[in-house]
């Protein structure tokens, strides 16, 4: 066979187009797109619990969306009518709800939050770098002396905007590349250097030369990817979310071999006319959901359109969740836990963990319990999406976490625990001395912690290997200030908490 | 590597090199002949100079907008209703941010704008839309930049811009909104310790942001947008306020506030500041802003304790403890440690090149929004902070400064400085060019091609050039030649000042020598 036959049954074109698509290892370079809701979302309002409506009718009443108007996915739970988006991805099989995901002893300071979730530390441990900052630092040692070269020749991450991402922070430097527009990929000449010296001078110079020569080495890059990538679908104008992710589409299709992509929202602080008063299907929760909702589904739209939908998964994340109570001002304060979204092609659909439980009356200072750690999204996705060892897990995240089995079909490994029929049960409740605990065991590591309302872990009760079979165990309540707690139990993947009073 | 060096008064020698920094950490921009200036009065009479404020006069000016009845053009509208019919917000907005810059841009040769600047970074107002509001809270540490921290802490507190930015004006007895409480223990006054325990943060607790936002309760702000009332103000409504008595945790040592009506917020300010970690973290935010923003357990305990103490020594006045730092041996111990921040770099560009901003008001103000525009482009908006917390550069661990920079922000820089060394003209006809001839004479020895370059690095960049640099730069205006030649070339220029061709041979090779040095990594250093 001559060359002129071969090429004669495909596009010329499309050979030409796809010199760096061909590179990509479907398998192999896989793709997490980050989204960053800024300010602390209000998960309530967000993904909205229907067997808890009357109970928070009388928590936020001047607040809370109609329940004509929640847009159903089952009897008891659905989204906030602005989230079109998100029910149809959800409805299309390409969205799993994780609940009430945050993490033990909450802060609610926006910055230490951030920092809490960007670096994946605990609440009360401070750490400089950033969870995928420690993931690039075991795989890519020694960057960024070296890099790019041959067999890294693009950024591993890119940040959309004008600043890195924090979570992308590694040992000696970060990992993200900032990408604004087409027109601003610019190249930058060398100057030539003079002496260094060890002094802060130094190591501030070093910093802006590294940047000046990867801006040179990976605009090349960048740039040759958007010229050789495309949209299949338009993206709302004025959505500054979406506007965001067709530039990441556009990356993804034209080969770059980039792992994480950062965007981000912000605007989620509402402590104030989250709502339109006197009409809570308005304002500017809403129009934050709309916008969220909107990019997301174009962007998984795209990614099928263009075919590499299989490459991509992506999760949304916010420093907190917000008060369950409202506040005088048509807003919420800063709270707890909330739901995180993860879609894409491969994502199992469904929903993780049950409804928040929502008591009455309910403590001002009250957030939504956490049921989920986020480390467990994080290290779900390591194992799942990038096939991280075990061990390795444990360096990025310093110890081993929980799993949830949200994503399918592309995962490594799933686990096919029924977790959905997990339950526990306390009894007395209110209780005075003690509470009995009762579930049904599944076999496998079980963590038991009582929290407070405000998240904060107020005994460890257990945390060890458990036997298949019926468990029934007593709790010490005695050294408890009277108030309302949560019990919560996690084995596997499989997650229940329970609210008991003290008395 | 930071200098072990503490407060200690610095008594080294007083060169060119240490008066370029003084001036480069306290004003935006100093030309060679500021940097002689400084050189000959010493350090003691330059730091005077740069910290003797006088209260300032002029006013943000109605410049371009024809509709506001009150407000006539040429006169200002800082105590003037709005127009209920025209939106006179937005032009009040282009004059305040044009003005703003316009001060950023004159060079005097003080630390007011740089103070004012560090207060508006630590006292965070934003989000609020309402010219009137921001330009009587910057006005607050404008007057008197160097003023006491505590008095500021009281103002702030009931300032119609803070109250709505933290939604102090919905603070009410009966709802309660701790927003501005949380904020003022945590970002404003004594900072965030370690989780002692649940709720404890130990310089305070979770319960002592509920019983401070009881005390800050019944405040509210008068004047928004109104066409009424010219002069924004704030007020305190005794019937929204919690009379109750507030307890304070055994972090303020129990302290009871009981009722005090609309006096109960200084009782609390003055509670807050009798704790010392508040003077330690004012002291901390002065280090990042002034020298470097790693703290580690050496420079806590040679530089913050010291400045702490002379905060609390002199009842949180601050001016001491900035003369005292820009005084001591370890501002002097490193140069060029700093990444300027964009309106530091886009200010100190045009005035450390005598760039001046002539024409008309309208051109001013117009050319000064321009100014005020590539800020926010570089991530650095006046009265556009991102968050409560200020502008990352100054708490975001690891990279603080570094997050000035990155493949977006700094090919902007480039094509700024490069404008700048570029003959141009702005939309309205006004020359922003650095003009590189008329420069000259201001230098020591012109005719001196090493002596000229040196000259301008000095002015330029925070450390002398290596003599690779010299060599690089030498080569790109007379390559391959001898050095006498620019002499030659600049000598028959000077004999025939009006030949343009020789004029224009001098400021070409002028032009590629600023621009290249204004790329260098070196020159984003201050």
């Amino acid at each position: 066979m001559t060359l002129p036959v071969l090429l004669k049954g495909m596009e010329v074109t499309a050979i030409a187009k796809s010199s760096l698509a061909t590179l990509i290892n479907p398998e192999d370079d896989r793709v997490l797109v980050l989204v960053q809701l800024n300010g602390g979302n209000d998960g309530l309002n967000t993904f909205i619990p229907l067997d808890q409506y009357d109970a928070l009718v009388k928590a936020r009443g001047s607040i809370v969306l109609p329940s004509s108007d929640v847009l159903k996915i089952s009897d008891t739970q659905g989204f906030h009518k602005s989230l079109t988006g998100f029910e149809t991805l959800y409805k299309n099989g390409q969205m799993a709800v994780v609940q009430s995901v945050g993490y033990p002893n909450q802060n609610r300071s926006h910055f230490r939050s951030t920092d809490i979730w960007t670096t994946a530390s605990d609440s009360e441990q401070y750490i400089s770098t950033g969870w995928l900052g420690r993931y690039f630092d075991l795989n890519y040692p020694g960057y960024p002396d070296g890099y790019p070269n041959e067999n890294n020749p693009d950024p591993f991450a890119i940040t959309l905007g004008f600043v890195v991402s924090e979570t992308c922070q590694g040992q000696s430097t970060n990992y993200s590349f900032t990408v604004n527009s087409e027109e601003d990929i610019k190249t930058l000449n060398e100057t030539v250097p003079g002496s260094t010296d060890g002094s802060c001078h130094s190591g501030e110079l070093s910093y802006l030369r590294d940047v000046v020569r990867q801006t040179n080495a990976y605009s090349a890059r960048v740039l040759e990817a958007f010229e050789n990538g495309n949209n299949l679908v338009t993206y709302t104008e004025g959505n500054s979310l979406a506007q965001q992710l067709k530039i990441v589409a556009n990356l993804i299709s034209g080969g770059l071999k980039t792992k994480i992509y950062v965007v981000s929202q912000g605007g989620y602080d509402t402590h104030a006319n989250q709502v339109v008063g006197g009409d809570p299907i308005n304002g500017e929760h809403a129009d934050l959901l709309n916008v969220l909702g909107t990019a997301i589904r174009e962007f998984q739209d795209d990614l099928i359109a263009l075919g590499i939908e299989k490459r991509v998964v992506g999760m949304t994340f916010s420093e907190f969740g917000r008060r369950i109570k409202a506040n005088d001002s048509f807003g919420t304060d800063h709270g707890t836990a909330a739901p995180l979204f993860v879609f894409g092609s491969c994502v199992n659909a469904g929903v993780f963990g049950q409804n928040p439980q929502i008591s009455d009356p309910i403590d001002p200072e009250e957030g939504v319990a956490m049921q989920y750690d986020f480390r467990s999204v994080y290290a779900s996705l390591l194992m799942d999406w990038f096939n991280t060892s075990q061990e390795d897990i444990e360096k990025v995240l310093f110890r081993d976490f929980q799993r949830i089995p949200f994503l399918k079909d592309c995962a490594v490994s799933t686990d096919t625990q029924d977790i959905a029929a997990f339950k526990i049960v306390l009894a007395p409740n209110p209780a005075s001395n003690y509470v009995h605990l009762q579930f049904e065991s599944s076999g496998g590591w079980t963590d038991i912690d009582v929290y407070d309302v405000r998240g904060y872990t107020v005994k460890a009760i257990s945390s060890q290997k458990l036997a298949k079979g019926p468990i029934k165990m007593s709790v010490d309540l005695d050294n408890l200030p009277e108030g309302m707690y949560f019990m919560r139990v996690a084995q596997g993947a499989a997650i229940a908490t329970a609210k008991f009073v003290k008395m | 590597m930071v200098s072990p060096l503490g407060l200690e008064k610095y008594t080294g020698p007083w060169t060119d090199a240490h008066s370029a920094h003084l001036l480069r950490r306290t004003v935006f921009g100093g030309r060679f002949q500021d940097i002689k200036k400084f050189t000959s009065q010493g350090m003691d009479v330059s730091i005077s100079i740069l910290t003797n404020l006088e209260p300032v006069t002029d006013l943000p000016i109605n410049y371009d907008f024809e509709s506001d009845p009150k407000v006539p053009i040429g006169t200002s509208w800082v105590n003037k209703g709005h127009d209920p019919v025209n939106n006179t917000n937005n032009y009040r907005f282009r004059s305040l941010n044009g003005w703003t810059m316009g001060r950023l841009m004159a060079r005097e040769m003080n630390i007011r704008e740089k103070m004012t600047l560090f207060w508006h970074n630590h006292f965070v107002v934003a989000d609020v839309n309402e010219a009137r509001y921001y330009f009587k809270y910057i006005d607050t540490f404008r007057q008197n930049p160097l003023g006491n921290f505590k008095e500021f802490a009281k103002k702030m507190t009931v300032d119609p811009a803070m109250l709505r930015y933290l939604n102090g004006n919905q603070n009410t007895k009966n709802a309660p909104n701790e927003n501005y409480a949380r904020e003022l223990l945590e970002l404003f006054t004594i900072g965030k310790g370690p989780i002692a325990g649940p709720g404890d943060y130990t310089n305070y607790t979770e319960d002592d942001v509920l019983a401070i936002a009881k005390v800050l309760t019944g405040w509210t702000d008068i004047g928004f947008r109104s066409p009424n009332i010219d002069v924004v103000t704030s007020t305190f409504r005794p019937n929204q306020h919690d009379t109750g008595t507030k307890k304070l945790s055994h972090r303020f040592n129990n302290a009871t506030i009981t009722n005090a009506g609309a006096e109960e917020y200084k009782v609390l300010i003055d509670t807050i500041f009798q704790q010392p970690e508040v003077s330690k973290f004012i002291a901390r935010k002065i280090y990042r802003w002034f020298v470097y923003y790693q703290i580690d357990e050496s420079i806590e305990a040679t530089i913050i304790e010291p400045l702490a103490q002379i905060i609390r020594d002199n009842n949180y006045e601050i001016k001491p403890s900035i003369i005292a730092l820009l005084s001591s041996e370890h501002f002097y111990a490193d140069f060029g440690c700093m990444i300027k921040n964009p309106l530091d770099f886009i200010a100190s560009a045009t005035s450390q090149n005598g760039i001046t901003v002539g024409g008309d008001m309208v051109q001013q103000y117009t050319t000064w929004n321009f100014f005020f525009q590539y800020g926010a482009l570089l991530q650095m908006r006046y009265f556009g902070l991102p968050s409560v917390a200020g502008w990352k550069a100054y708490y975001q661990e690891p990279l603080f400064y570094q997050t000035w920079i990155n493949s977006v922000t700094l090919p902007l820089r480039k094509a700024y400085t490069d404008a700048l060394s570029m003959v141009n003209n702005n939309t309205r006809g006004i020359r922003l060019d650095i003009d590189v001839v008329a420069l000259l004479s201001s230098y020591s020895n012109p005719g001196d091609i090493e002596t000229l370059i040196n000259d301008i690095a000095l002015v330029l960049l925070p450390k002398p050039l290596s003599e690779d640099q010299v060599a690089t730069l030498k080569e790109l205006m007379i390559p391959g030649l001898p050095d006498y030649e620019w002499t030659v070339e600049y000598e028959a220029y000077l004999a025939n000042p009006s030949d343009l061709m020789l004029k224009r041979s001098v400021e070409n090779k002028l032009r590629l020598l600023y621009a290249y040095m204004m790329k260098m990594p070196e020159y984003q250093l201050s």
